[in-house]
């Protein structure tokens, strides 16, 4: 059987919450990078594969597979012994409920701050706008208010348990706060001591220490 | 006890569930939120949807919010109506393909779609100003993205594959209010689209509640 292939891009934001997952689940994967910056991802060849020309994708033994919620929990499904979704009838309700909040209630403001704090941070050359960061920060400080509330009765989103709708919130979780500091940013804050931490255990985590200069090939663990 | 469904009757995130629910022949009481008089953000209703959002349900004490958990939980725990095909896939290959369409729907419709209805639809019915420079930017983004639609759609029936699916299904409170925003692009942007889109309209159980949320204590 052939080595899972995680088609994207090394400091590609998406793909690093694909390899996050892929390192949590313990599974080889082989990184291919797609020359973005000449716009393979928007050739036909790729189009076929990615309507929306769009990195990353999988290709797992011929299966391809991309949006990368969906290829998280194509791999957790896979290997359910590591149980990021439960599978109880109840329980597996209150972590789609948690996936549902970090798509509606954190990632629409954190994926616009964030990916414009990581441009800047990176230092490439696409343009930038303080007030698209700094409404998007003010929208996210009040999702994080019901967050707080969330995580002050049970230790993560969906339970007392880690699931892959907390691990979702990387990497653009890690990305707001680099309109902080260490001590005083958007996901830790001393208002919200809860938050701040899950967020602080979220990025002690192994999985995602490992890509930290970027996504690499990882055949062992 | 049945399932109480807490929400606005016209809200578009009430009107996903209730589909779901009819769809299935779940019976359920629809349960009012006052939105305008703020009952959504009083300290009761946090208690129970920390957003202070609609809809949520309670389904004999178990308390769930966000419309597509609420749809999946719903799918999860009834069975298909006889001679019907579940609305989320169980086998392994099926799921991932039904969570790659569940995630276009959240990645590449909603965020376009939902401004352009918000800037001509929500903020004139609340006498608010619209803002045309982000309704214009939202359907041009949204008209780009629907060109993955047109291609994945003229191979298969359906957005995960040739059975319809809760992916699907998703689409209909923003998609059904496009028009009204001003914007026909369901019906011209291609072929399949259109196909795609004009029988997602047909559908029973979203007629049953496209004019308002309410009640089914039978089927």
């Amino acid at each position: 059987m052939a080595i899972l292939k995680l088609h994207g891009g090394k400091q590609a934001t998406c793909t690093r919450r694909v390899a996050t997952v892929l390192h949590e689940l313990q599974v080889p994967f082989e990184l291919i990078e797609v020359d973005v910056a000449n716009g393979a991802h928007k050739s036909p060849e790729y189009l076929k594969i990615q309507p929306f020309g769009q990195i990353p994708y999988i290709d797992d033994d011929g299966f391809l597979l991309y949006e990368t919620r969906a290829i998280c929990r194509y791999i957790a499904a896979k290997y359910p012994k590591y149980g990021l979704i439960p599978t109880e009838p109840k329980a597996n309700a209150l972590f789609e409920q948690a996936a549902s909040v970090e798509l509606t209630n954190f990632d629409p403001s954190a994926s616009k701050a964030g990916l414009q704090l990581w441009i800047r941070k990176m230092g490439y050359p696409f343009p930038t706008d303080d007030k698209i960061i700094a409404d998007n920060l003010e929208t996210l400080e009040k999702k994080l208010d019901a967050y707080e509330a969330i995580l002050s009765k049970q230790r993560y989103l969906a339970g007392e348990t880690i699931t892959l709708a907390d691990i979702f919130h990387l990497p653009y979780g890690v990305f707001v706060t680099y309109a902080g500091s260490e001590s005083d940013s958007v996901m830790n804050r001393a208002s919200r001591p809860n938050v701040a931490r899950w967020y602080k255990e979220l990025i002690s985590r192994p999985s995602w220490l490992a890509y930290l200069d970027g996504v690499t090939t990882t055949t062992a663990y | 006890m049945v399932l109480k469904l807490y929400g606005m009757p016209v809200s578009t995130c009430t009107r996903r569930v209730a589909t779901v629910l009819v769809e299935y022949k779940v019976p359920f009481e629809f349960v009012s939120i006052d939105v305008a008089k703020g009952e959504h953000k009083s300290a009761a209703y946090l208690q129970n949807q920390p957003f202070g959002q609609v809809p949520y349900i309670d389904d004999d004490g178990f308390i769930l919010f966000e419309s597509r958990a609420i749809c999946r939980y719903i799918v999860d725990k009834y069975p298909a109506p006889a001679g019907t095909t579940p609305l989320v896939p169980s086998d392994i290959k099926g799921k991932a393909l039904f969570e790659q369409a569940a995630s276009i729907e959240y990645s590449d419709f909603e965020p376009y779609a939902y401004p352009a209805v918000r800037e001509k639809v929500f903020k004139a019915m609340r006498n608010l100003p619209t803002d045309q420079a982000v309704y214009d930017s939202s359907i041009e983004t949204l008209d780009a993205k629907l060109a993955g639609y047109e291609a994945i759609l003229g191979k298969q029936k359906y957005l995960a594959g040739n059975e319809i699916t809760l992916a699907d299904l998703f689409h209909l409170p923003y998609a059904t209010l496009l028009a009204k925003a001003g914007s026909d692009l369901m019906t011209t942007k291609g072929p399949n689209v259109t196909r795609w889109y004009n029988e997602l309209c047909e559908r029973p159980s979203w007629n049953a509640v496209k004019d308002g949320a309410k009640s089914f204590s039978s089927y």
